[in-house]
């Protein structure tokens, strides 16, 4: 029972239908989170973090979305699960923290209405406990004024209040597993910092088990106990965050690294990745997907279909040829 | 009329609507002194012809008195009679009655199949959507008057019933595209996603959510099409394929100027119809415009 753990994710494939057609966002990904564990994914934007979130609480439209593979939740895997079923589980066993904190709220509930809705879908309490319950969460969120706050429309807070309400929606009902699908991006930097520090504050308390989706290092550093890294729908390396922060492997992973500031690998130049990520629609199928946007290593050099490697203890890495990977100007001081 | 019911059953609909809402509403009202006046002559009006009417038989109006025919306006008759001998203020007001009637309920009745369909089809998306539309589709095409008329012509015994349920089987489908297309947009909206991941059911999500965020521009389409419907009611009676002078309407009223003689020489008996029905479609509009206003404001102030 000790060693499941809480969140299993067995090559998940999540398609959706783009004219009559499946295209995969998230191509066959697996990962584990275990209680008392925040996984950061990073990647670029459009590389199928966002859909994979919302795969594992089976949110997509299921009229034109296609899941395949298993999504274990202690043990019970929730894609067989009918949507009543499914109801279940979320807001008591799992919840959500969404990006956007004032879109994320209805604008013409009250903000205590909406905190007591995971409260009135799961637990069995009379108005006087959800209400109490209710203000308690709000303190525990750092509201400062709890009975005012319960009354009051979205739009009469502000971003980081918002984002605070949020939270104590997401952990009405205590439950052991959260994503967070960016959940800062859309406040500004001294209200990311208090907010980040109160999600770890929470997490410390209540061991939940966290999926943390984020495009910033920073983050990942402050707040992760490992990290996987995608790239166009596929997980291309995933370690504990000392190990990769210590030794990032795949060059895409690097090219992340060299491209912000702080972490830039040696050379004081920063490295732009060339391109974009590829649509959906355009995602090559065969071979490497992220050959294209590293045109000067060798053709020779790419596997012909990367898989990933274990390369120390729980360390994976996608293909064995990071081994000769190098930026550019590097290429002549490697040889050395 | 029927709504304060409605909401006595369903204290959660009162709850989530915004007072924010109310309060503009209320504003834009105060501001713009003709929607004001629009809505108390409009309501006076209804509460009048409603509570006038219950005192009315039908049956008895309508009786033909050949030896009072075409009487002037009088203290008897203080807007006269018509070729029937029939008193034209107590057609007026039963006309008025119906009229109303008619279009209220085919608002209603539009409003609820058009509403409960779009909704279904922009929230689900996918093969629900198409179904629906495809449906919508089918019957834009049936060329609805032509069917309207002949139904008329050949359905004995033709009443307000009748015609609300024939004018309703066609007027639902541009209600159905509206509230799709807003709930199509409504439903890409976070807190729908939010909701869900609280373990909310669809239906729940699609009643106290969804629907409360689209109220503003059911309530200002409500409004402005009770005055279509009001219209249509009144030109196809004109025109000759609607009530019977059994069923009085401001339709069947209007429609004795289609007589030369009383067009020219006998305006008591169609003349306060036709700036009754002229009076309702100002006030409506009016009223339909503020709401309008109040709407876009709100949706300024998010
Ligand atoms: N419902 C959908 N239907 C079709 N394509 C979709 C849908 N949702 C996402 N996609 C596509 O799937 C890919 C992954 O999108 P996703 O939102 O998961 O990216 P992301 O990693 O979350 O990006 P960001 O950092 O900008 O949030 C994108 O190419 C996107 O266009
Ligand atoms: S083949 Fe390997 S090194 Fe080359 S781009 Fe693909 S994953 Fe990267
Ligand atoms: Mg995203």
């Amino acid at each position: 029972m000790a060693n499941q753990p809480l969140l299993q994710i067995k090559n998940l494939t999540t398609s959706f239908r783009i004219q009559d057609e499946y295209y995969p966002a998230v191509d066959n990904v697996s990962l584990n989170v275990n209680e008392n564990e925040v996984l950061a994914i990073v990647g670029e934007s459009g590389c199928g973090k966002s859909a994979l979130a919302l795969s594992i609480m089976r949110l997509h439209n299921e009229l034109n979305t296609k899941l395949e593979g298993e999504v274990n939740f202690k043990g019970q895997n929730l894609l067989s699960l009918s949507t009543a079923e499914m109801n279940k589980y979320r807001g008591k066993e799992m919840g959500m923290i969404f990006q956007d904190p004032l879109t994320a709220l209805n604008p013409l509930m009250r903000i205590g209405q909406q905190i007591e809705e995971a409260m009135r879908n799961h637990l069995d309490l009379s108005d006087a406990e959800m209400k109490a319950r209710s203000l308690e969460l709000l303190k525990k969120v750092g509201i400062p004024n709890p009975e005012r706050t319960y009354m009051q429309f979205p739009h009469e807070l502000s971003g980081g209040m918002r984002q605070r309400v949020v939270i104590a929606i997401a952990i009405s009902c205590e439950p052991k597993f959260l994503i967070a699908d960016e959940p800062t991006t859309a406040l500004d930097v001294t209200i990311q910092a208090q907010i980040l520090d109160l999600m770890l504050e929470l997490q410390e308390q209540m061991k939940t088990g966290i999926i943390l989706i984020t495009h910033d290092l920073g983050v990942v550093a402050e707040m992760a106990d490992r990290v996987a890294v995608m790239y166009a729908g596929q997980i291309v390396e995933i370690a504990d965050v000392y190990t990769l922060f210590r030794n990032p492997l795949h060059p895409y992973t690097r090219s992340l690294f060299n491209s912000i500031p702080s972490a830039a690998e040696g050379s004081d130049r920063l490295h732009v990745i060339q391109g974009i990520v590829p649509s959906l629609k355009n995602l090559p199928r065969t071979g490497c997907r992220f050959s294209n946007r590293i045109p000067w290593i060798k053709e020779s050099a790419h596997e012909s279909n990367p898989t990933l490697h274990e390369v120390e203890k729980d360390h994976w890495v996608r293909c064995t040829c990071y081994q000769d990977f190098h930026f550019p100007g590097d290429a002549e001081a490697e040889k050395i | 009329m029927a709504t304060p019911a409605v909401n006595n059953n369903n204290t959660e609909i009162e709850k989530v609507k915004s007072p924010s809402g109310f309060k503009i509403i209320v504003r834009e009202f105060i501001k713009d002194k003709v929607a004001l006046i629009s809505l108390i002559l409009f309501l006076g009006i209804v509460l009048y012809v409603y509570i006038y009417s219950m005192g009315l038989d039908t049956k008895e109006v309508t009786r033909v008195d050949i030896f009072n025919q075409f009487q002037e306006p009088g203290p008897v008759h203080w807007l006269g009679t018509d070729y029937g001998g029939r008193d034209v203020y107590n057609q007026l007001i039963l006309g008025a009655r119906n009229s109303l009637t008619i279009g209220i309920a085919i608002t209603l009745i539009t409003s609820i199949i058009g509403i409960a369909l779009g909704l279904l089809a922009g929230y689900y998306g996918g093969w629900v959507d198409n179904v629906v539309m495809r449906t919508v589709d089918f019957v834009l095409v049936l060329p609805a008057l032509m069917i309207i008329i002949v139904y008329v012509s050949i359905v004995p015994e033709f009443d307000v019933r009748k015609f609300i349920f024939i004018m309703s089987l066609f007027y639902w489908t541009s209600k159905c595209r509206l509230i799709r297309s807003k709930a199509l947009a409504e439903r890409e909206h976070e807190y729908v996603a939010a909701s869900k991941t609280l373990g909310t059911p669809d239906w729940k999500i699609m009643l106290f959510q969804v629907l409360p965020n689209l109220s503003s521009i059911i309530i200002v389409n409500m409004t402005l099409n009770l005055a279509g419907n009001i219209g249509i009611e009144t030109s196809l009676t004109y025109l000759g394929f609607g009530l019977p002078e059994s069923v009085p309407s401001l339709g069947t009223l209007i429609s004795y100027s289609r007589n030369p003689e009383v067009m020219e020489n006998k305006p008591w008996v169609w003349l306060p119809a036709a700036i009754l029905i002229l009076v309702l479609m100002l006030c409506i509009n009016f009223i339909g415009n503020a709401l309008k206003r109040a709407a876009d404001a709100r949706q300024r102030l998010g």
